[in-house]
């Protein structure tokens, strides 16, 4: 642990930063998809010279100004400010090793904006070509900014072999570029050069489908019949993109999808597949609607109709994104972090020395591990995935186990064996066997109440029948009550203390 | 009509000289649908219609693993855990008849306030009172099948709310058991309950309910019918109403999806009869006023005086609800009409209190 724990409650960070991400997709792949949109249409309506469409371009292109800008902006800072506090770990690797490639996004992205804002503000000031032009710039710059964050995003999953040869030597950049055009990032940037081209079409249904159909019918039955048409490209070929991004998933990760057809095994983690197809479901629909309502009734589409389409955007990208997500568990980076911060290379290290040896949150500063040592190993290697009572909740999963039982799965966790079923979603778990023990101690107080099997000592050799106060839990309560000082991240006393008195009866 | 002689149209005369078609689809848009601000109600029929089909053809499919009597549990684990999609089939069946019965509510509520209940649609409003007792029939029935611990239990106390009625009640709870005890039998009968005699109940109902919806046509509110023949507007049932109706199909499909995709239906432990029931054993959510009825009564009155008050107190309501036709026959009836009014809202607010009530008040999960 070498960064503070971001504790949100009930929900969790993962879920803070999913709700964020999936907002600030829906934005950003428009303001991609726009981009396009925009100078396309306006080099049509200029080519055959409807004046009408125009008119209807520069709101339009107002309506996306504020959009993108504001909104795309102010969720884009904030999936950084959520990311950077969910996964610290994680985001320094990203940072280290493509320190080019956002410099290069920061540097797009401003002009991607400007240009944005130049082509609203010049609309009627200066020569049509040269505004044409401006449309066709922007568009550019801002699928600029799509392939480069695809390269970021996709190396998450598929960093390759070059790069993890260098992982960990500090020389990770040298592999800058076969980690960037990693095996994901061609299908991945078909993928969501199709959300974007698609998503073009929807905001934009929403923004026609306010044109009165009384006064202005034939405008509107052009406008939103072109902007239907722009979702034809992604149902013909996103089947094709999608099979191809499947075949670069790595195979482990698959497999994942293959469980989640077979089977809901309360406990296994099979989100994957439910969320593909709840995607597959709501892709479905927004076809089915776009063509019956906006295709072949253009005149009668209303705000409500293009609403309702945003919102089944809205639930195709939330399970697609959380698809893309969850395929990559455990790991945040494939191969080499894993999504609790801890690194593949370190876990031998960790295991024989502490997980909070080197940690400046270590409460029992080589002392005996005691249960508030077990509630900081669980900050730090499960709070990433799990939330107490809420999302995930630790009390809902491990319900109904006692403290044997606890123990059992912890040591299956921590051995992370080839054919273990946690193994596809779950890290191991690392310490030593007296970090696990306070582990097992802190998880069986949460769950139970109390400690409900004999305390062990991981440094006697046979496992001990009768209950030795004199061990684990009794530095335990004293610690509980005089280690107010520590430094704790959160207060965390209060749901624990009681509990831990509890124990204090065994 | 169609009149080249394209391949599609060749089949379409083929089957229109055989079967009329073009009669068929002229009738149908020869039916109106009236258009009013309350328009938003005459979907909900149609809703529980859908989840209707969901649940006949999710039903099916669930046959083909399901087996009855002692290996109930083992196959529906089978259906859970190994069969691919046979979780997603079990979770849409389950959540469809949980909407299904909700949406049946909303849409017996609905036509109560705008009053299609009166004169000449008694008898739409009698077989739909059929139809939602089938309904919860069907859900309570299906919901023993898997044979967990939840199952179990929560069938054990749902039967003992028949027991309570005097003389009859211990015979019938007895027959539909198959014993004093819930075991393989009580699976063996609650499965021919629900796969064939309720849905042979069900469909015949269900067609005489649409054959009278078809015959009197779609009621029209008060507030609309106040006003002139000329300002009120309709649109003809094909292809314009049946389009809309699609659309909320495709809503509802969504939402069905959605659930069973997000909360698949869980499987809980075996039964175990020996073991003491968990503390908060409750029935359906759609049994729980009729659960929270007996408990209160139970309460002010201990013994058989409180079972038999409630099971009264609750039957009445049944009873009064239902002949509300023969009460308020007519629009003209003006203050039966306002008195019918009260009594739908004070029925709704029973219901909703005593469900809220009856969770408020259940034991928290340990
Ligand atoms: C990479 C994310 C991740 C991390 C980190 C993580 N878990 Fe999990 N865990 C999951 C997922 C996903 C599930 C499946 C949950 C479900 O099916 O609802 C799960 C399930 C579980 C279950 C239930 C397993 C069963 O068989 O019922 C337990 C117990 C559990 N986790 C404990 C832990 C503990 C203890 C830690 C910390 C050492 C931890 N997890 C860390 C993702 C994670
Ligand atoms: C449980 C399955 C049921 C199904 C499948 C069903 C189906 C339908 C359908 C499709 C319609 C026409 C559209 C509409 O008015 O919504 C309708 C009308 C009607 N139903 Fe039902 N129904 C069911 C239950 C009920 C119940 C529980 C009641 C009330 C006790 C009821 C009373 C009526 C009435 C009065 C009408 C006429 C509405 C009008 O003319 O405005 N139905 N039903």
């Amino acid at each position: 642990m070498n960064y503070p724990v971001w504790d949100v409650p009930v929900i969790g960070s993962g879920l803070v930063i999913a709700i964020i991400a999936v907002i600030h997709i829906l934005i950003s792949h428009f303001a991609i998809g726009g981009g396009l949109f925009l100078a396309m249409t306006e080099t049509k309506a200029l080519r055959e010279g409807r004046r009408d469409w125009l008119d209807r371009l520069r709101k339009h292109s107002k309506f996306f100004l504020v959009l993108t800008g504001v909104y795309g902006a102010m969720t884009g800072v904030g999936i950084w400010f959520s990311i950077g506090l969910a996964n610290p770990e994680g985001t320094s690797t990203l940072i280290h090793n493509f320190v080019f490639a956002w410099a290069a996004e920061w540097v797009v992205f401003l002009v991607e904006l400007s240009l944005a804002a130049a082509y609203y503000y010049t609309w009627g000031r200066i020569p049509d070509k040269t505004h044409e032009k401006i449309g066709w710039l922007y568009a550019f710059t801002s699928f600029l900014t799509l392939f480069i964050i695809n390269g970021i995003l996709t190396f998450k999953l598929t960093p390759g072999p070059e790069w993890l040869a260098l992982a960990g030597t500090g020389r990770e950049a040298e592999a800058f570029f076969q980690a960037f055009f990693n095996d994901g990032f061609w299908p991945s940037l078909g993928l969501r050069s199709l959300a974007c081209v698609s998503l073009a079409g929807i905001w934009s249904l929403v923004f026609f489908s306010r044109i009165d159909r009384e006064t202005d019918g034939e405008v509107k039955i052009q406008l939103i019949r072109w902007s239907a048409k722009w979702l034809l490209p992604a149902f013909l070929l996103m089947p094709f993109f999608f099979a191809w991004y499947l075949l670069m998933v790595p195979g482990e990760h698959r497999d994942l999808m293959t469980l989640g057809m077979s089977t809901i095994g309360s406990g296994a983690f099979t989100q994957v597949t439910r969320m593909a197809l709840i995607t597959l479901m709501t892709t479905a629909t927004i076809g089915l609607v776009t063509y019956f309502l906006a295709w072949l009734n253009p005149r009668d589409f209303s705000f409500g109709h293009g609403v309702s389409l945003l919102f089944l955007a809205l639930i195709a990208t939330a399970g697609a994104e959380g698809t893309r997500e969850m395929l990559r568990k455990p790991f945040v980076v494939s191969g080499y972090l894993y999504s609790n911060s801890n690194r593949l290379a370190d876990v031998p290290r960790k295991n024989a020395e502490g997980y909070l040896a080197r940690s400046p949150w270590n409460p029992d500063r080589g002392d005996r591990p005691t249960v508030r040592t077990g509630e900081r190993m669980f900050q730090g290697q499960c709070l990433s995935c799990h939330t107490v009572d809420g999302y995930r909740s630790m009390r809902k999963l491990l319900h109904g186990r006692d403290g044997k039982a606890i123990g059992n799965i912890l040591q299956m966790l921590h051995e992370n064996a080839p054919d273990s079923p946690y193994r596809k979603f779950m890290p191991p778990l690392v310490g030593t066997p007296a970090e696990i023990e306070a582990l097992r101690q802190y998880l069986d107080i949460l769950v139970n109440g109390k400690l409900t099997s004999p305390i062990v000592d991981p440094s006697a050799k046979a496992v001990p029948d009768s209950v030795k106060v004199d061990t684990l839990a009794a530095p335990a309560i004293d610690t509980a009550k005089k280690d107010s000082a520590a430094p704790a991240v959160r207060d965390t006393s209060r749901s624990t203390a009681p509990a831990a008195k509890d124990s204090a009866r065994i | 009509m169609p009149d080249t002689d394209k391949l599609p149209s060749k089949v379409y005369g083929w089957l229109d000289e055989r079967l009329g078609l073009t009669e068929i689809v002229a009738l149908a848009g020869h039916k109106r649908v009236p258009e009013h601000k309350h328009s938003f109600w005459y979907y909900w029929g149609g809703i529980t219609l859908f989840f209707f089909i969901v649940m006949c053809f999710t039903g099916v499919l669930l046959l083909l693993y399901y087996r009855p009597g002692e290996e109930a549990y083992e196959s529906v684990r089978m259906i859970t855990y190994e069969i691919h999609f046979g979780w997603l089939i079990r979770s849409t069946h389950s959540w469809a008849a949980n909407l299904m019965v909700a949406s049946a509510f909303v849409h017996m509520f609905s036509t109560y306030f705008m009053k299609a209940y009166r004169k000449p649609r008694e008898f739409l409003w009698w077989s739909g009172l059929g139809l939602l007792s089938l309904a919860m029939l069907f859900g309570f029935s299906g919901y023993l099948l898997p044979m967990d611990e939840l199952a179990f239990f929560a069938t054990k106390v749902g039967l003992a709310i028949p027991g309570t009625i005097p003389v009859v009640g211990p015979w019938i709870s007895d027959l539909v058991r198959g014993g004093p005890e819930i075991s393989a039998y009580t699976i063996s009968r609650f499965f021919a309950l629900h796969v064939v005699i309720l849905p042979a109940l069900f469909i015949p109902l269900l067609m005489f309910h649409l054959a009278l919806v078809q015959k009197h046509g779609m009621s029209i509110p008060e507030s609309e019918e106040a006003k002139p023949e000329s300002e009120r507007k309709s649109i003809p049932f094909f292809p314009n109403f049946a389009m809309k109706d699609l659309a909320m199909w495709l809503i509802a499909l969504n939402v069905l999806a959605l659930l069973a995709a997000v909360f698949p239906w869980s499987l809980g432990p075996a039964a175990d009869p020996l073991k003491p029931a968990p503390a908060d054993i409750h029935p359906e959510w759609y049994f729980m006023t009729s659960f929270q009825i007996l408990k209160i009564f139970g309460a002010w009155f201990p013994g058989a005086v409180g079972e038999f008050l409630g099971l009264a107190s609750f039957n009445l309501g049944v009873v009064l609800w239902a002949i509300v036709p023969l009460f308020d026959p007519t629009s003209k009836s003006g203050k039966w009409g306002v008195r019918a009014t009260y009594f739908g809202m004070f029925m709704l607010a029973a219901i909703l209190v005593t469900t809220i009530w009856g969770y408020a008040v259940l034991p928290a999960t340990p």
